[in-house]
């Protein structure tokens, strides 16, 4: 069961980390942008 | 409609889309039921091939938009081939985080030497290489033309990545590529909803990616003086 548990939560964690990263990102492309 | 235009209007849809299709998909993954000969680590079937469409997709889109960069020389191509290697390796590399978890599970270790496994990690030291040669060369019309055709050769190791079971004659320790029929009873629903919130997934990622790689360009432009 931990071995599933470990499957998922580090492919869930990974891409919600990368998706915040690129989300982050844009924000302060667009700011810089506006500026 | 231009591809920047289509792609800030779909990112929104998607992202509702994959919210709802990961609520289902968690749904369906705690009901499946359990296997009779793996017991319950047969779950990461649910996400270690979805991870694995998620990569070959992204290596494509790297071969299409390169594809397209040397036919059209468009820049916005060469920006979408970025996305789909960065978001194609994100995806690789899980695949090949949860398919030794799950070999240690089933096999007893964590890796082994065998065709599929061998060529996935070649795949992935490929457009890893992609990512870091663009990284140490200065952006241009050069470093977009050497990229398209390196992405298009490396497309050819994902065919043989699938296939390469079948070619070896199926002495391989990786099971073979799933086929109608082949999942269990109440394992296809739980199975689908993996592939289609992975797919939905790797949109919204690449879509987010791509802006990123287009604003990150208008913003050297402007840098230099030149109007974006």
């Amino acid at each position: 069961m931990s071995y599933v548990v470990a499957a998922y939560a580090i492919t869930v964690v990974t891409l919600a980390v990368y998706g915040a990263h690129l989300q982050r990102e844009l924000r302060r492309l667009r700011d810089g942008r506006e500026r | 409609m231009g591809i920047e235009a289509v792609n800030e209007r779909v990112r929104r849809p998607l992202g509702w889309a994959l919210l709802v299709s990961s609520v289902v998909y968690a749904w369906a993954v705690v009901v499946a039921p359990i296997d009779s000969v793996q017991g319950v680590i047969q779950k990461i079937l649910y996400v270690h091939p979805p991870l694995a469409y998620g990569a070959y997709l992204g290596f494509v889109f790297t071969a299409v938009g390169g594809g397209i960069y040397l036919w059209r020389e468009r820049e916005e191509w060469d920006r979408f081939a970025v996305a789909g290697a960065e978001v194609g390796i994100v995806f690789c590399t899980l695949m090949m985080v949860t398919g030794p978890i799950w070999a240690r599970g089933t096999w007893g270790r964590w890796w082994s030497w065998d065709p599929r496994l061998t060529v996935t990690m070649l795949l992935w030291f490929v457009y890893l290489a992609y990512l870091v040669l663009r990284s140490f060369t200065d952006p241009g019309p050069r470093t977009a033309r050497f990229a398209a055709v390196y992405g298009i050769v490396g497309i050819l190791l994902v065919p043989l990545n699938y296939y390469v079971i079948e070619i070896f004659d199926k002495r391989s320790m990786h099971p073979e590529n799933l086929e109608r029929g082949s999942l269990g009873a109440g394992m296809g629903f739980p199975f689908l909803m993996g592939n289609v919130t992975f797919f939905l997934a790797f949109l919204y990622l690449v879509s987010l990616r791509f802006e990123v790689e287009t604003r990150r360009a208008r913003a050297a432009l402007a840098a230099a003086g030149e109007v974006p």
